[in-house]
Order: C-alpha cells, then structure tokens, then sequence
C-alpha cells in the first residue's frame, strides 16, 4: 500500500492510499458477498478520516470519491467501509484508471451520524470535501504487490498493522487507557469487547446512573470494530437490572464504543451482549470469516464484573 | 403518432442535437425531423397557469402523463441591476407571446414557463405574500454541498419534438427571424443573459440509446422500454400530487405554485451490475415489492399506482428484516396531507449534461412542483432516512438506503412559477 497524500477541511483530516486492486466481502445484515476484482479495476482506493485534534478515526460516516483526470471526470462513488488486516478501519473500492500519470481525487465525508459525547458534541455535524493530488503509474502498483507479498508469507495471526507516519491507525485504547473501571472482557469470534463503567455517563449523553461502555476491538491488532448492533443485558442475582441497545457512540475518551447508561454496576453482575448485527464492514481477505463475515454472525458474550 | 419514435438513428441525432444547440444543430435536426407541421398557438387560447400540463400531453393506458420528451432549461440574468424597467417587461412580454403564438401549447408544439427565484425578488424593497413560501436554495441532505443556481429566473421549454424546443430557444436568443411561420418580434437576450443551459430527454428508448454516457456500465443494461436510466417507470397517477394540489390558491400570485430543480449525477455501476433485479426493486420502491413479486420489467405492470402506501408503516421492521429500505418507500412518509393528498408533481428526466464540462455523464434534472417550497425540503429529507441509520447500522448513510448510494447532487435552485398573468418579471406584490 502506498500513501498518496492527505488533506484537511473543516473538523475532518483524510489520507489516501492506494494498492492493487483487491477482493473483499460485502456484508448487509449477516448476508456476505464477495465481490470479486472486476477486469478493468487497476487500484484499491483507500481513505481514512480522522478528527485532526485528538487523531481519532472517524469511522461510520458517508464517503464517496471522485476521480479526476485533466478536469474529466474518471469515476465516482459512495465507497464502503472495510475492515482488513494492514490497513484496520479504513473506507474502500477497486477504481478503473485511464492508465499512469496524475489525478485529482476528491474525497467527501457526509456529516457523522453516530452519536457524539464529550468534546465530540456538535462536532463532525456538517459535510465537507478535499482535494488531494494522486499519481499512478502501474509499475508503483506491481513493486507494492512484490514488496506485500514479501512480507506476508510466514506472518502467524493477522498481519502486522502498517504504520502510516501521517495519520493516526484506527485502534482502540488499549485496556490501560480506558476511562472508568473496566470490569472485564470477552470474546466473541476474533472480536475482543473490553467493558468499562464510568461513575457518570460522558457529557451530552441523557439519563441518571453509570455509565457501560463497550469497546469492540480485533483480537489481535485493537481495531476499532464499528457499526456493529448490540443488546445487553445486566443482571444480579437472576434479577435484570438492564435490558436494551448499547448506542453505538464516539467519544474523544473512549473512542468509538456502545453504550449503555444503566443504574449501576455491582461486582458479580453478569452482562451479557449480543451481537444483533455483525460490523456493517466491508472484510478484506483475512477477515472474511472474523467478526462474523462468514460464519453468518457473532456469538453471545458474557462477562461477570469483578 | 410520432414518427420520431421509429427511427433510432434518427432518434439519437435529435438528442444529441438538443444537447449541442446552436444554428448548425437545429438544421440538422430539421432535416431529421418528422415532416408532420408542427400546430401554431393562438396567444389568448393559453391556459392561465404557466405550468399546466397535464391535460396538454399524452397519457399512457392507465391514466400515468407522459412527460414531453425533449426539454431545455434556460437560466436567465437580467442585465439591469436593481428593479426591471418597463422595457425589460415589454421585450419579455414580445418575446414570450411569440412562442405562444408560434407553437400549440400541447406536446405537439411547446409548453414554456418562465420561473423567478428569491435572488430575483430580493431585487424590490417589498417583500412576497405571506402565502408564497419561496426560501433561497439549501442543502437538504447531510452529505451534499450543491452549488446554488441563484440565476434570476429559469425558461423551461418542452415538446415531443426536438426541433420544436431547439427553435424556440433560438427564437429567444434572436438566431431566428421566424419560427414555425411566425415572425420572431423580439428577443429575450436583448434584455438577459443566458447563464446556463441545461437539456434533457425522457420516455421509452431515449435512455437506452444514450447510455454510452459515463455513469452506466458498459453491459448497457438500460432496458429499452424504460423512460428513466436508472430501468424503471416514475411518475405514477397515484404518487403525484394534481395540478390543483400544488397551485397556490389565494393572493397576488394565485394560479402560482412553487419549482425546485436539482440537477443529479447517475452513477450505476453497481446499481446495475452488482444488485439483482430483486434488489434493485427493493431499494428502488421497498422490500415489500420485492417480497411479493409487485414489479415486472420497468413496472408498467404498476398501473397508475405504484403501491407504496401499504409499504411505509413497514419501514423500520423491514430496514431490521431485509437490511435495506427504498426510495419511495421513505420519500413517501412525508409525502402525505393530513387527508392522504399526496404533496408533490415530479417531473424529473434524464440528461447527459455534465455541467460545467463537455463530457457526457448520466444525470437527471429533477424539477419539482409544490405549493410550498417547505413541502419539497420535507420530502426530500425524509428520503435521507437519517433516521433509519439509527435502527440499524446495516442501512448507512447512502448504502442500503434507497437510491442514494447512486445519485449525487450537485446543484439546487428554488423557483416560484407565477400564473401566466404575472409571468413577465412581477414585483413581489403584483396587482391581481
Ligand atoms: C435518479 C434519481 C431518481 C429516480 C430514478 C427516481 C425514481 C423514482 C421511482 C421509480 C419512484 C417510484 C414510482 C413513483 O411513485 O414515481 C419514485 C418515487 C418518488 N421519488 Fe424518486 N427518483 C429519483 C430521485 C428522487 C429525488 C431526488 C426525490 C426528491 C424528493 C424523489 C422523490 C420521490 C417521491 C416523493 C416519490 C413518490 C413517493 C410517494 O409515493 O409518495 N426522487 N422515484
Ligand atoms: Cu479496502
């Protein structure tokens, strides 16, 4: 993969990378389809969108692309979200080129529907859009399938992330960094949910009690595993103290999470979370049969809080 | 009959020829052109609201209107600054009364309407009747920033005949002496200037033969028999408000009623080559329609009514059951009175104008009648379906969420088309 460039607008910094074109699974619902490289596809286009003042990945928001050559238009479209191994949360399509030289990508980012707490209120409300110069040449594109290809074979796991000096990796706060008292973890098909208890739910969420919040992660890499739906429910002593949605919410603290604003959390209370809707994310090879992909969906996790 | 629609080839010079303009363009189409004469107008035999159609085109079998087939839109600049002079009036009102005079006003001659924006009316001191609801355009969605068209007013010109809307502007710019017989007196750029032109066409087969327009994939997937790129009908009888509906009743300006146009860029390539004909019917109408098999072919099969409204009370246990909800589906929660009226008179068609550059790209122009511009904005963002994002993450902002995955707006304009009695540039409280 290689990094094109990077712009900065309004509330939003972007980064665009391109690679060789590449295979992936659409996912709607627990339905999976591959999409298959299409003759004529030249690149895997990728962007990443991230909030310049806290370098937090915004992920969940509208993207689409226009590509540009000499003021003619190549092509456009609404791109999708994509988790994959290297590259984490990222938005992503395979384009048709008109072959090498330069191009002028226009990335635009619809407003942020996911709910926003903390210093995130108000913020990410408006659509913007950034110009970033793109220059293709085919040969590039072939050295990066070589160079992958090298440092794919003999990885156990999932693949190192790449490290971007330009931009920030799409990870979750590691267990340490969380705010509040994390009361444990489970894991559910290669996903790691990490649930913490705040005394006091982030500012610009509504109701009275504590706060629970749960921070989806990959197993291996603590890449934000967004746009997932999840019900909880927690109980103490076979009594059912909550039941219902943990809202899918970002927060400059938590990161991108589901929450949850519950009366409290005692130790030995179990929750249990259920995944109704697996990541709403494209996978790249590798991920196809994680995070539900193809296994058609998540199981149940439960934690006892310590 | 219209020998126009036997002749592909034919066909396809007279689109193009619409799309190009100009002297050259028209003769070449008037040598292509159906010898059939083309009816003059009778100026005092016009109806009274500039945007009566429907009783001056074709129908199809069930009733539906089958909207002009070439259409030019012309966006004027008056040249003086500050309130039009009595000379301004006189050129328009010579040069308007000129197509009415040359050309029937039926699909076989010319429908022609000209439309004021809020720019225009800020020109006067007064301000417009309270019942006149005309704000200055907007983004109506949270993922579009359209440029505005804050031009003065807007010429919409229309027929079944390509040569017939090609003569008629250039009788407006003054390129002809006569048209259709009739002496061309004056001419509208004496006293405006044309800002922008944009033109279309709409019906079975004009779609088909223009999707070598970037935008449609090259399996050419658009059926023959749609009127619409995108391979289905649009318009239905029973989803379209009436003329009556959407005419503004009382005040200066009755016999009014208020035109948004947006101009939208197509991009099917996974409209068509990555959803199935069942996918495309529930993301295009509902999930409903799908499930029950309610859509044969380009959905002719429909009558003159589409079904939506046993659909919409569905709309968040099918966002949850199918993981996509559809275009009409959404649009039509908001497009409902308090007794069932339906609230808007679409009348979109298909063009492959790339404003701004010479390259052709699928898009639609996307004019729209309402009594209240307000009417319009709702609709509009019910179809974002903003909401739906929030029952589950399957539908996202514009994937799985209706047709917006395909569809790109980039320009908007707000329009008020006053009664044929106030159509040369009114002051904002005319005498009735
Ligand atoms: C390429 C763009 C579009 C295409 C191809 C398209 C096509 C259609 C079709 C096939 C239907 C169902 C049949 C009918 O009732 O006419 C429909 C319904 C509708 N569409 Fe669109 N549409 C487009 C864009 C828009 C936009 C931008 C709006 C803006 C508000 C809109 C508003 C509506 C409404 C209000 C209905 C009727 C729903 C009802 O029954 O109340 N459409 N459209
Ligand atoms: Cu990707």
């Amino acid at each position: 993969m290689e990094m094109s460039g990077t712009g900065k607008q309004g509330d939003y910094a972007f980064g665009l990378m391109y690679s060789y074109a590449h295979r992936f699974w659409n996912v709607n619902g627990d339905s999976v389809s591959k999409t298959e490289i299409q003759n004529g596809d030249d690149v895997h286009l990728m962007a990443t969108v991230w909030d310049p003042e806290t370098m937090t990945v915004l992920p969940e928001t509208g993207l689409s692309v226009e590509i540009y050559r000499d003021d003619s238009l190549v092509s456009q479209e609404a791109i999708y979200p994509m988790l994959s191994q290297p590259m984490g949360f990222h938005y992503g399509a395979n384009f048709g080129l008109d072959g090498d030289g330069e191009y002028t990508v226009r990335l635009s980012v619809g407003a942020l529907p996911t709910r926003r707490s903390g210093a995130f209120q108000g913020r990410f409300s408006e659509p913007t859009t950034v110009e970033i110069p793109f220059e293709y040449s085919q040969q590039a594109k072939e050295e990066i399938m070589v160079k992958q290809m090298e440092d794919e074979s003999g990885t156990p796991g999932a693949v190192d992330p790449m490290k971007m000096e330009m931009m920030p990796s799409s990870t979750a706060p590691a267990e340490d960094d969380l705010p509040g008292r994390v009361i444990g973890s489970g894991m559910s098909n290669d996903a790691k949910f990490v649930v913490t208890v705040l005394d006091t739910p982030p500012a610009g969420i509504d109701g009275d009690g504590q706060y629970v919040a749960v921070s989806a992660r990959s197993r291996y890499n603590r890449m934000i595993l967004p746009a997932m739906g999840l019900e909880g429910t927690l109980s103490r002593g076979g009594e059912t103290v909550y039941e219902g949605e943990f809202v899918r919410t970002l927060d400059p603290d938590l990161n991108y999470h589901y929450g949850a604003v519950v009366t409290g959390v005692e130790p030995g209370d179990k929750l249990l979370l259920q995944t109704t809707v697996q990541p709403q994310t494209a996978r790249h090879e590798g991920y196809e049969t994680a995070f539900g992909g193809l296994m058609g969906g998540m199981e149940d996790v439960t934690i006892t809080a310590e | 009959m219209d020998p126009l629609d036997d002749n592909l080839p034919r066909r396809q010079v007279l689109k193009a020829a619409v799309a190009a303009g100009g002297v050259s363009a028209l003769s070449a189409c008037l040598d292509m052109a159906s010898s059939e004469p083309v009816p003059t107008g009778d100026p005092n035999a016009k109806p009274s609201r500039q945007h009566a159609w429907r009783e001056y085109i074709r129908h199809d079998e069930h009733g539906n209107s089958q909207l002009p087939k070439h259409q030019i839109l012309l966006y004027i600049i008056f040249d003086e600054d500050g309130q039009p002079s009595a000379d301004t009036r006189l050129i328009l009102e010579q040069a308007l009364t000129g197509l009415d005079r040359a050309y029937e006003w039926s699909h076989k001659g010319l429908l022609h309407s000209i439309a004021y924006s809020p720019s225009y009316f800020e020109r006067f001191d007064q301000s417009l009747p309270e019942n006149v609801d005309l704000p200055r355009p907007t983004a109506l969605s949270p993922f579009e920033s359209p440029t505005f068209d804050t031009q003065d007013a807007v010429i919409h010109l229309a027929s079944d005949r390509a040569d017939v809307v090609l003569e008629a502007e250039q009788a407006l710019r003054g390129e002809q002496d006569q048209v259709n017989g009739v002496s061309v007196e004056a001419r509208l750029t004496d006293v405006a200037t044309i800002d922008s032109r944009r033109t279309g066409f709409v019906g079975a087969g004009l779609p088909a033969q223009h999707q070598d327009a970037a935008g449609i994939p090259d399996s050419n997937p658009v059926p023959e028999a749609s009127p619409l790129f995108m391979g289905f009908e649009a318009g239905f009888k029973g989803n379209q408000a009436t003329e009556d509906y959407v005419t503004i009743q009382n005040g200066p300006f009755a016999g009014a009623t208020t035109k948004v146009i947006a101009n939208l860029r197509q991009r099917l390539d996974d409209w068509y080559d990555e959803q199935s004909f069942e996918e495309r019917v529930t993301e295009m109408f509902s999930p409903g329609h799908a499930d029950k098999g309610l859509v044969k072919g380009v959905g002719s099969n429909l009558g003159s009514d589409s079904g939506i409204d046993q659909f919409i009370g569905d709309i968040e246990s099918d966002a949850k059951a199918h993981n996509r909800v559809g275009h009409a589906q959404k649009a039509a929660r908001a497009n409902r009175d308090a007794d069932g009226n339906v609230k808007l008179l679409r009348r979109h068609f298909e063009s492959t104008d790339d404003i701004g550059s010479d390259q052709k790209v699928a898009s639609l122009h996307f004019p729209s009648l309402q009594r209240r511009i307000t009417d319009f904005e709702d609709v509009r963002r019910a179809m974002n379906g903003t909401d739906l994002t929030k029952v589950t993450p399957a539908i996202r902002q514009r994937v799985n969420n209706g047709i917006l995955e395909y569809i790109f707006v980039r320009r908007r304009g707000n329009f008020l088309v006053p009664p044929r009695r106030h159509r040369e540039v009114p002051t904002p409280q005319p005498e009735s």
